[in-house]
């Protein structure tokens, strides 16, 4: 059954695909209400998560920041993540969730910017997701390994994994990569976590060398940490299909005002470093999105 | 003589509870005897067997035509979403659940609602297909269900006011319960529902009075079981033996085969019958081997949980394809030999009898007019591939490259139960024609990060029907009679002494059916769609029907051409009554 949660989208998609969800605040009505309603993900260190009670973490800040810049006080919105991203732009920004009747977001951090995404045709030849604007982009991600010293000194190549044991979060890119590379030699020394926080506590605990995932997750593992013989490795990935991609927002279709209004504000953080600066308050590396590196 | 007298006094004791219990509620005497009592509803499938088969015969298809609805009566709220739930009957009232996981009692004579009661459900459940349930167990004084978020909830039958409430799992790692539990031995026995990442499915029995623990047994190869005494989790051995037979690395940790839509207790062989569903993760090129016991069905002994046999469908699935679908008891003769078989129609498209005393393969059969992704089935039962329909390996080949793969992943034969009449000795099964196509996406993101998914699309086979109700003759595998539909069916079947089968279609009707025939008999338009199942009994003299209507479920959810054919159904929530009253039964 885990791939029904997928297609509900084309169903809307199908049958009104113009049609404006009553429910989607234009930007008018957003600042009338002096609130801006921004989704981020639930339990997703270091980007958004609750510590003490407290919503913590990089797209929280800069959710605030950006509401701030508005004028407007911000309400977040948790995101349970579905199977895939399609499922949560239709959760939040176009459709809603029938568990939560009438809730959407303004806005969504963490969504990729990908112009091969954004064009995807569902299977009757229409744009997957054309009742969302994906917008903004304010971060580079990437994969990344981790390894402790002590037992693995250096990560030549993903090889060196042939006489390793590395830890993977299930159901991820990694895991799939691990699995599979080198004709699956790879396999039998990858082992599988619910998450990469799993997977990196499994490294302290000395029962892998390593652990391959997210970078920005992994910086934030490290410093939380403070081991100096936990160290990220620069080998290369061969036949990874896309070791990096952008990280942008997504408003619905007939909400450009708003992403018109927040486009600039983020365009002005990343040129005046205040962007730079929420990111290594989480002691994660801030690489700029692949729009502005080719502007340097 | 003293330890005489003490045996006295016990068997005593023992007889004045039987008869306070016998007053007070469901009795495991009532259990029993579900098959030939026709005064009452008290299992799900109407008898233990799961037959959906009634011994009554006073409505039948001469008269089905009289049928009459008698009262009706709605959910209400705003709550209008899926209705799956088979009502149970006992001294006069109904039992049933309804969508968003509530319960409702009615007086069965005038539909007059006794009490209601609303799970509070938490925010961030993630139920895969929709926000159904499949109904109540009753035993003693309670009334007990699962919920979306995973717990078992007992009620007083007569008050509706919680007695006692467990969590079977933890709804945020996606898990929830939908399907009614079963009472066996006793013992209150669920599965669990859903539960993508880092989880294994499992079977477990609880103590119907308090709702303690007993045992709990996973669905996974590799993984250990455990009987609890006195709070104390015991070791009771490791499903499958050990880990790492049938599955690569570590992945029997987290191999899914989730047990979501229950099972039946088979007495003649002292079993629990289970189903569980396709194995975790989704791409099959990571996991080579058979994944037991994913897409498979098991034999539990009721007292441990531990697992007596097993017989898997689709070993090594790659297409979604669970074996949940409900494995049915059943004898026949065959060379002045009885034999005990069970059959189950399964998403693969396949319909297996097997020998319910060891989990054998007696016979194997397509029950659908189109099978691509196996070339047939060999002498065990084990399905031979056809390569050319398995999805390729994500990442390894050009995206875009399709399959196309009949059945759909959605099933020849979804969770609907069928029926087996014991009269005509054929099965009812509700099945579907579509197939789908498969690919691997080129570019998906899962929470902010790279992904490889794959897409795909439901197509139906036919222009003129989805839905074909079928009669099976399990010992030939011949289909006597078909009855198509233009919407997917979705909805349970009912089959009667009456000659009569029973079923519900999305387009409303509830629809009666000579049983030998296929001749349509008789059909009333309820208002929305019934995905629900029809359930018959006897008040007063009267046979009564029962059906809910109220469309919903996985159906709804999905895009292409088959919304195409469902896009004017509109939801519902009502339980629907029909008797075939006195006067019209000496008429004919």
């Amino acid at each position: 059954m885990r791939w029904l949660p997928t297609i509900v989208c084309w169903v809307l998609c199908l049958c009104v695909p113009l049609a404006v969800d009553a429910r989607v605040r234009p930007y008018d009505d957003i600042v009338a209400s002096g609130v801006l309603k921004v989704a981020v993900y639930e339990h997703f260190a270091p980007y958004s998560f609750e510590e003490n009670g407290k919503a913590r973490g990089v797209d929280v800040d800069l959710a605030q920041a950006l509401a701030d810049s508005l004028g407007l006080k911000l309400e977040l919105l948790w995101i349970v993540p579905g199977e895939k991203l399609d499922d949560d732009l239709r959760n939040f920004i176009w459709k809603g969730h029938y568990l939560r009747p009438g809730v959407l977001a303004d806005l969504m951090l963490r969504v990729p910017y990908d112009k091969d995404y954004r064009n995807q045709r569902n299977d009757v030849g229409e744009l997957a997701n054309e009742q969302v604007v994906m917008f903004g982009p304010y971060q580079r991600e990437r994969w990344q390994v981790v390894h402790d010293t002590r037992r693995l000194p250096k990560v030549d190549s993903i090889g060196v994994f042939r006489l390793h044991r590395i830890g993977v979060e299930l159901e991820s890119v990694p895991s799939f990569y691990l699995s599979t590379v080198f004709g699956g030699q790879l396999s039998a020394n990858t082992d599988h976590f619910p998450t990469t926080a799993a997977a990196f506590a499994a490294m302290q605990g000395e029962k892998v060398d390593a652990v391959m995932g997210l970078r920005g997750e992994l910086d934030w593992l490290l410093f939380k940490a403070k081991d100096a013989e936990l160290k990220e490795s620069d080998n290369t990935y061969p036949n990874l299909g896309q070791p990096t991609w952008d990280i942008g927002m997504a408003v619905h279709e007939s909400n450009r005002q708003l992403s018109n209004a927040i486009d600039m504000q983020v365009e002005d953080m990343i040129n005046d470093g205040r962007m730079a600066k929420l990111f290594e308050a989480y002691g994660v590396h801030y690489e700029l999105p692949g729009l502005y590196q080719d502007l340097e | 003589m003293k330890l005489t007298g003490l045996t006295h006094s016990t068997l005593c004791l023992a007889i004045t509870l039987a008869s306070l219990s016998a007053v007070a509620g469901v009795t495991d005497q009532d259990i029993s005897d579900s098959g030939k009592r026709n005064d009452q509803i008290v299992v799900n499938g109407l008898n233990q067997a799961g037959q959906r088969y009634s011994t009554l015969d006073t409505l039948n298809t001469s008269n089905v035509k009289e049928l009459r609805p008698v009262w009706a009566l709605s959910f209400g709220g705003e709550k209008q979403r899926g209705q799956q739930a088979q009502p149970m009957i006992k001294d006069g009232v109904m039992y049933v659940t309804a969508s968003y996981s509530r319960v409702f009692a009615a007086d069965a004579r005038t539909g007059k609602k006794l009490w209601q009661y609303d799970a509070r459900l938490p925010d961030g459940i993630m139920p895969c297909c929709d926000v159904i349930n499949r109904g109540v167990a009753l035993y003693g004084d309670l009334v007990i269900f699962g919920t979306l978020d995973a717990k078992l909830v007992a009620l007083n039958k007569d008050t509706g006011k919680v007695v006692w409430k467990k969590t079977v799992a933890d709804y945020k790692a996606g898990y929830s319960i939908s399907a009614a539990p079963l009472i066996a031995k006793g013992k209150l026995i669920t599965g669990v529902a859903g539960g993508e990442f880092g989880v294994v499915g499992k079977i477990e029995a609880y103590d119907p009075s308090n709702g303690e623990l007993l045992w709990t047994r996973p669905t996974v190869e590799g993984n250990m079981g455990y009987v609890y005494k006195d709070g104390k989790a015991v070791e009771n051995g490791i499903s499958g033996g050990a880990p790492g037979k049938t599955w690569p690395g570590d992945l029997w940790k987290t191999g899914g085969a989730a047990p979501w839509l229950g099972g039946f207790y088979d007495p003649t062989t002292d079993s629990l019958l289970f189903g569980t569903g396709n194995p975790s993760p989704w791409n099959s090129h990571l996991r080579p081997g058979d994944n037991l016991f994913s897409s498979s069905r098991l034999a539990l002994n009721p007292e441990d949980g531990s697992i007596k046999w097993h017989f898997q469908t689709t070993p090594h699935d790659g297409w979604d394809f669970d074996g949940v679908n409900e494995l049915v008891s059943f004898d026949y003769q065959d060379g002045g030999k009885t034999i005990k078989a069970a059959a189950t129609a399964d998403r693969n498209g396949f319909f297996y009898v097997l020998d319910r005393t060891n989990g054998k393969f007696i016979r194997g059969f397509p029950f659908v007019d189109k099978i691509t992704w196996a070339k047939g089935l060999d002498k065990d039962g084990r399905p031979i591939y056809d390569d050319a329909h398995r999805p390729g390996e994500p990442g390894a080949e050009k995206k875009g490259t399709s399959v196309f793969v009949a059945p759909s992943f959605l099933g020849g034969k979804n969770w609907m139960p069928m029926a087996y009449s014991q009269d005509t000795g054929l099965f009812y099964v509700p099945s579907n024609e579509w197939g789908m196509d498969m690919w691997n996406e080129g570019v998906t993101y899962k929470k902010g990060a790279a992904y490889l998914g794959a897409g795909f699309t439901i197509k139906p086979l036919n222009e003129d029907y989805i839905g074909v109700l079928r009669a099976i003759d399990p010992k030939t595998g011949k289909e006597v009679w078909r009855y198509k539909n233009y919407a997917p069916l979705w909805g349970g079947v009912l089959a009667t002494k009456g000659n009569l089968v029973f079923t519900g279609n999305p387009e409303g009707y509830l629809m009666a059916f000579d049983a030998k025939t296929g001749e349509k008999l008789y059909q009333f338009n309820t208002g929305s769609g019934v995905i629900a199942s029809p359930v018959t009994w006897e008040m007063d003299g009267e046979q009564y029907v029962t059906v809910l209507s109220g469309w919903g479920g996985a159906v709804p959810l999905w895009g292409g051409e088959v919304a195409k054919r469902i896009k004017d159904l509109d939801q519902g929530g009502m339980i629907w009554t029909f008797k075939l009253p006195k006067e019209l039964v000496a008429k004919h």
